[in-house]
């Protein structure tokens, strides 16, 4: 058996009990205050398919409820839906700043980075379906398409010009240096990387090494979902990952793992022996703020 | 001649064989062969998971491993048991869940080898609407060389729109044709529709 679970037991070092709220860079009130400020946005030029009320809508609810977020069905947005959720609880004001400067402008800078999306992606923000929720919300599309134009990886080689359908392609994929690149670039974090795309991180006891990151800040996991959430009986797959998960608590008792992490706009509460939370893990990054790492 | 004459049954009796095993035909037949069973686990599912949203499926070839996730609204519980372990039903229990209704589900999924049941949002105009969706593992899908397939079967609570060639559309007057996990269905009545995958979910 791979997984199981037998009862939700918080004995053992439960890390959601002891974790001191991090310091944030913004914080909802002051987002919300801007999006009240925008609430007249007229209609972009440069994003024909996103109705401004929708956009609002969409920016106003993923601020009162991050988890809510979604990547959508079948996409491989996840990588940068993992990043935005991060965004979002560390500096909600600078989300929407960068989202209603973007649709307003075409173009949005960000730190050192400069987003200007190709044609095709403005063109298809708004447009996409048969992602489940995601197909209602055009800020998230926007945000996930340009994401994907914009950083590139080994992964985006051969297919580097968005054309619809390319977001269930190798165009979206994320590999895990592209991963931290990108979170090193938009969030206010110190990021820590271990791990890689086909090696498992080594000589690491996992479970440690993630309850200490917690206990500092934000950790997201590299994982290889295919194992873990089966769509077919083939039992000889490649050891590969292939999904990030943001970790909300971990704790241990015996060689029972009890993993809660976030992916897909929901809370997932998973517990895994140690033998199998080491085969399915392939990175580790974990997001501390600079004052954090210091003490 | 007797050789040529023979010749010709064997290859008629082979391209019969290979087209009798066709994915298009299980489809047009598996349903109605099976339309009983199917219709009740989409029954039962459908009245268990108004109360307490979950999903099921066999995550082994055996179909004796099942794959329970329940759906809270805090939390989702990601669960696997061995078929017949008492923790299942001690587990259903503690949810609150129909578990005697549960066990029946998935006693009638092994039965047929169903690989998975869940129900699944889209959005049509900004509204949103749900269906069900279950795979079955037909032993008729099962040939050599060929990659595992799933005969997946959609169940929507009103009835959908088709072109001429039966393909789900998205609108009647939009001649869009809707997928489903990046797949094209088809028509088996007006609510039911059927596709062939390489995944059960």
């Amino acid at each position: 058996m791979l997984f199981f679970l037998t009862s939700y037991s918080t004995s053992g070092s439960d890390t959601s009990k002891i974790i001191a709220p991090a310091p944030i860079t913004s914080t909802q009130q002051q987002a919300l205050a801007y999006l009240k400020k925008v609430d007249t946005l007229q209609q972009s030029v440069y994003w024909p398919h996103v109705k401004p009320k929708l956009l609002l809508r969409n920016l106003k609810s993923n601020i009162n409820n991050p988890i809510g977020i979604y990547a959508g069905k079948g996409t491989n947005f996840c990588g940068y839906g993992a990043l935005t959720y991060l965004f979002l609880q560390d500096d909600p004001l600078g989300y929407v700043t960068l989202l209603v400067q973007l649709y307003r402008d075409g173009q949005a800078s960000f730190g050192d980075s400069y987003f200007e999306p190709s044609d095709p992606i403005k063109q298809e923000a708004g447009q996409l379906k048969y992602k489940g929720i995601l197909d209602i919300n055009p800020a998230e599309q926007m945000w996930y398409l340009t994401l994907a134009d914009h950083y590139k990886g080994y992964l985006n080689i051969f297919n580097r010009k968005y054309d619809p359908g390319d977001e269930n392609l190798f165009w979206a994929s994320v590999n895990y240096a592209k991963f931290n690149r990108m979170t090193r670039k938009l969030l206010h974090y110190k990021v820590n990387a271990r791990g890689a795309d086909i090696v498992r991180p080594k000589n690491l006891n996992l479970f440690e090494y993630i309850t200490d990151k917690m206990l500092k800040g934000k950790v997201v996991l590299f994982i290889n979902n295919r194992i873990v959430h089966k769509k077919d009986h083939i039992t000889i797959k490649l050891a590969v990952p292939t999904h990030f998960v943001v970790v909300e608590s971990i704790s241990r008792q015996n060689d029972l793992i009890t993993l809660v992490y976030w992916d897909y706009g929901r809370r997932t509460l998973m517990q895994l022996s140690t033998a199998f939370f080491k085969r399915i893990i392939f990175g580790i990054s974990s997001f501390t703020k600079p004052t954090t790492d210091a003490q | 001649m007797p050789n040529k004459t023979n010749t010709v049954f064997l290859f008629s009796l082979l391209i019969a064989t290979l087209l009798s095993c066709s994915p298009r035909n299980i489809s047009t037949r598996y349903y109605f062969q099976n339309e009983a069973t199917l219709d009740r686990i989409e029954e039962s599912y459908k009245r268990i998971n108004a109360e307490t949203p979950f999903n099921i499926g066999f995550s082994n070839r055996k179909f004796s491993t099942i794959s329970l996730e329940i759906i809270t609204d805090t939390l989702s519980y990601t669960y696997e048991f061995d078929m017949n372990e008492p923790r299942l039903t001690d587990t259903l229990l503690k949810y609150g869940m129909n578990a005697a209704g549960v066990t029946a589900i998935i006693r009638q999924m092994q039965s047929i080898r169903c690989a998975w049941i869940n129900e699944s949002d889209y959005y049509v105009d900004g509204k949103k609407h749900s269906l069900i969706l279950m795979s079955v593992k037909p032993v008729a899908l099962k040939r050599p060389f060929v990659y595992a397939k799933y005969y997946v079967l959609t169940y929507f609570p009103q009835p959908q729109y088709f072109d001429s060639e039966g393909r789900l559309l998205q609108k009647r007057k939009l001649n869009e044709l809707r997928k489903i996990n990046g797949e094209i269905f088809r028509r088996i009545n007006s609510k039911v529709c059927y596709t062939i995958s390489g995944r059960f979910r």
